[in-house]
């Protein structure tokens, strides 16, 4: 008998952005972080907060909550490091999260119905319905150039 | 390892290299590669040397300078970054653009060795302003694009402006020439 999850099921990670809570496949999270220094240069995009260094990388730190959740804003504890596509790499970004977050093992199904693009489904924990978010999606129409991760000086 | 090998690593982290000078404004720090500056002036030595645009084309313009046969404009870096309103002290003189950036001051020069990709997640006018990050000691610099500062399509308005208020000047005094006694 095989002890593994059945195929149907799949790890999240559960991040409250605001009251609400919202889950991202495991696979695309790194690690979730106390807040460090927050760096902070001029840009044009207001759901950036600034950057951070993590493990030598510069990590975009986007306040996902002002998409997904409204402008409703809260006290965010930690940051959670996830991972966005770009082409056919991936980048980390951080996003402000409320508190600790939850690794759990569910059955991922259908969306509610209207749900926006970056909703890719749901998981039912006991009374509680958690949108499935699509980082990749969130920023639809915001694709970036394709220039290296570094470049000498 | 022979001092030969030694000798050619550190030529090669050297050639890797680049001096930056830091710059401020509104409290937020830059740099820009020192050999992209022509020169460092006070701008209080804008007076003599500026023109005032007559027209305001574009807000972060007001002045103009003539060097070598050569029309600059001068851009305030504070509010082609979107900061709050300061007291510019200092202007660099760029190389190879027919720009100027008023800054607040001068912090430090220091050596590079790498500057990082601005993060694809940035796609905004950043990706312009920047030519990427610099990590130095805890902080995370913006390293400025020098051509950053002026678009093409913007020093061309200029122009087109500057043109167009040079042909009514001479047209004025033209006028004037012919009416007076």
């Amino acid at each position: 008998m095989s002890a593994t999850a059945p195929v149907s099921e799949r790890s999240f990670v559960l991040l409250r952005l605001t009251a609400r809570r919202f889950a991202l496949p495991a696979e695309t999270v790194i690690e979730l972080v106390v807040p460090g220094s927050l760096q902070i240069f001029p840009h044009t995009d207001p759901l950036f907060l600034g950057v951070l260094v993590r493990r030598g990388q510069v990590v975009p730190v986007v306040d996902v909550a002002q998409v997904v959740a409204g402008p409703e804003v809260r006290q965010r504890k930690f940051y959670l490091i996830a991972t966005r596509r770009f082409g056919a790499s991936r980048e980390w970004c951080a996003i402000p999260v409320m508190g600790d977050c939850e690794l759990v093992t569910a059955t991922p199904e259908a969306p509610e119905e209207g749900a926006p693009d970056y909703i890719t489904g749901a998981l039912q924990l006991g009374d509680e319905q958690v949108p499935i978010l699509n980082l990749d999606t969130v920023f639809a129409g915001r694709a970036a150039d394709q220039s290296p991760a570094e470049v000498p000086a | 390892m022979s001092s030969a090998e030694t000798k050619l690593k550190a030529g090669r982290r050297n050639s890797r290299s680049e001096q930056v000078i830091v710059f401020s404004v509104a409290s937020q720090r830059f740099a820009i590669a020192l050999e992209s500056v022509q020169e460092i002036r006070s701008a209080d030595s804008l007076a003599g040397a500026a023109t005032e645009l007559g027209q305001a084309i574009l807000k972060k313009v007001r002045h103009k300078l003539e060097r070598n046969g050569r029309t600059y404009y001068v851009v305030n870096a504070g509010q082609h970054f979107g900061l709050a309103v300061t007291r510019p002290t200092l202007v660099l003189v760029l190389r190879k653009v027919r720009a100027c950036a008023l800054v607040d001051r001068i912090e430090e020069m220091l050596e590079i060795t790498v500057v990082r990709a601005l993060p694809r997640a940035f796609t905004g006018e950043e990706r312009r302003w920047y030519r990427g990050l610099a990590l130095i000691g805890d902080s995370v610099i913006p390293v400025v694009n020098p051509t950053g500062f002026l678009t093409p399509e913007e020093i061309s308005l200029l122009d087109s402006a500057r043109a167009a208020a040079a042909a009514a000047e001479a047209a004025s005094a033209e006028t004037e020439g012919v009416t007076a006694p």
